[in-house]
């Protein structure tokens, strides 16, 4: 099974190239160029994970983490900079951000953290429809 | 005045630092659209085009100036951060390690190469990185004055007794043939040398036995900075 992707990044071509490069692989890709223009596009459709660039003018990396989190907050998100530093894995991983990866980045490693990613997703998705049974079936209720 | 002169160094740091963010995403251009190249040329793999192997060939090399790029835009990014802070705690091993690559290429056009010697724990000092940097590289320049075309500057920090050191050692051809530590008293680089390292707290000596140099600095007894 191939995922549903996200990929938001202000920098057009580079999206562009990649997200040919991942539907060549058999993803099923959308793209978006700006934190409000990603969020929009997480309201009508469902992905498995977002490749979210941090620093975007406008709303940046992290604002938009947060938004995609209350709207979708089982979605992997794997977020792209361009220098790999501490504070920002920490904030990063704060938000709820899966992992992060350095640009320009390897296509193979990407598809690999993109899978790690997507497994992740899959077993909060589990805990959540385990969660929300539980309740249903609670007999104190 | 030396406020401005921090502000002025900071305000450098941080247009190169944001510069080569720029670049990276420069790069990844470049690597995805190079990618995408080699992807299309497997997807003709069964109707070979002519000079397939030669594109095939740019390709690959497109790449490896990209992983060449990364590297040299992580270098100018540290160093570019460097200046963030006028005092910080630094690991010796990991500051001539830094200084050594990116000084690699002013070594390069006297055809020397800069090798840096880590004795494996790290040497940690609290001191100011860019004048620390700055106080390597004149050392580096005062070797490469005295040194013919070819050979090697090794840099080896160790942490001996009550102080630090560096030191930095000529291996070049005919050096024999000078008399090294005349020759480099009289070079302008190491008045220049010995007033950075003792704006550092430190001193500077020639090793006379090998034709090198020894930087002293002060030992801060300082732990690693916390994450």
């Amino acid at each position: 099974m191939k995922y549903k992707l996200l990929i938001v990044d202000d920098e057009e071509k580079m999206v562009k190239y990649l997200s040919k490069r991942l539907v060549i692989r058999g993803y099923n890709v959308r793209t978006a160029f700006s934190g409000q223009e990603a969020l929009a596009a997480i309201k009508k459709n469902q992905f498995d994970v977002i490749l979210l660039d941090i620093m975007m003018p406008g709303m940046d990396g992290i604002e938009t983490l947060k938004e995609i989190k209350t709207i979708a907050p089982t979605t992997a998100v794997i977020l792209l900079t361009g220098h790999a530093s501490a504070k920002l894995d920490a904030e990063g991983r704060k938000w709820g951000a899966f992992d992060y990866i350095l640009k320009p980045f390897d296509l193979n490693g990407l598809i690999e953290k993109i899978h790690l990613a997507h497994q992740h997703r899959c077993r909060e998705h589990d805990s959540v429809a385990v969660y929300r049974e539980v309740n249903a079936a609670d007999p104190f209720d | 005045m030396a406020e401005l002169k921090n502000r002025e160094i900071a305000f450098i740091g941080k247009m190169t630092a944001s510069i080569t963010h720029e670049m990276r995403n420069v790069l990844a251009i470049i690597q995805e659209s190079s990618g995408l190249m080699e992807d299309l040329i497997d997807l003709c793999q069964k109707t070979p085009f002519p000079y397939m192997d030669k594109m095939q060939d740019a390709l690959t090399h497109i790449q490896g100036q990209v992983k060449r790029g990364v590297e040299l835009t992580d270098r100018l990014n540290r160093f570019a951060h460097d200046s963030d802070e006028t005092i910080k705690t630094i690991d010796l091993n990991d500051m001539v390690t830094h200084l050594a690559a990116l000084s690699q290429r002013h070594a390069r056009l006297k055809n020397v190469r800069l090798k840096a010697h880590s004795p494996g724990s790290a040497i940690w000092v609290k001191t100011s990185p860019i004048q620390l940097q700055m106080a390597l590289f004149t050392g580096v320049e005062c070797c490469l004055s005295l040194m013919a075309t070819g050979g090697e500057i090794h840099l080896s920090p160790q942490g001996r007794g009550a102080k630090n050191l560096i030191h930095i050692l000529c291996d070049g051809n005919d050096l024999e043939k000078i008399p090294f530590v005349e020759s480099l008293f009289k070079s302008e680089k190491w008045a220049t040398l010995k007033k950075l390292v003792e704006c550092l707290g430190g001193s500077v000596a020639p090793d006379e036995s090998a034709r090198g140099i020894f930087i002293f600095l002060p030992k801060t007894n300082q732990s690693p900075p916390s994450v």
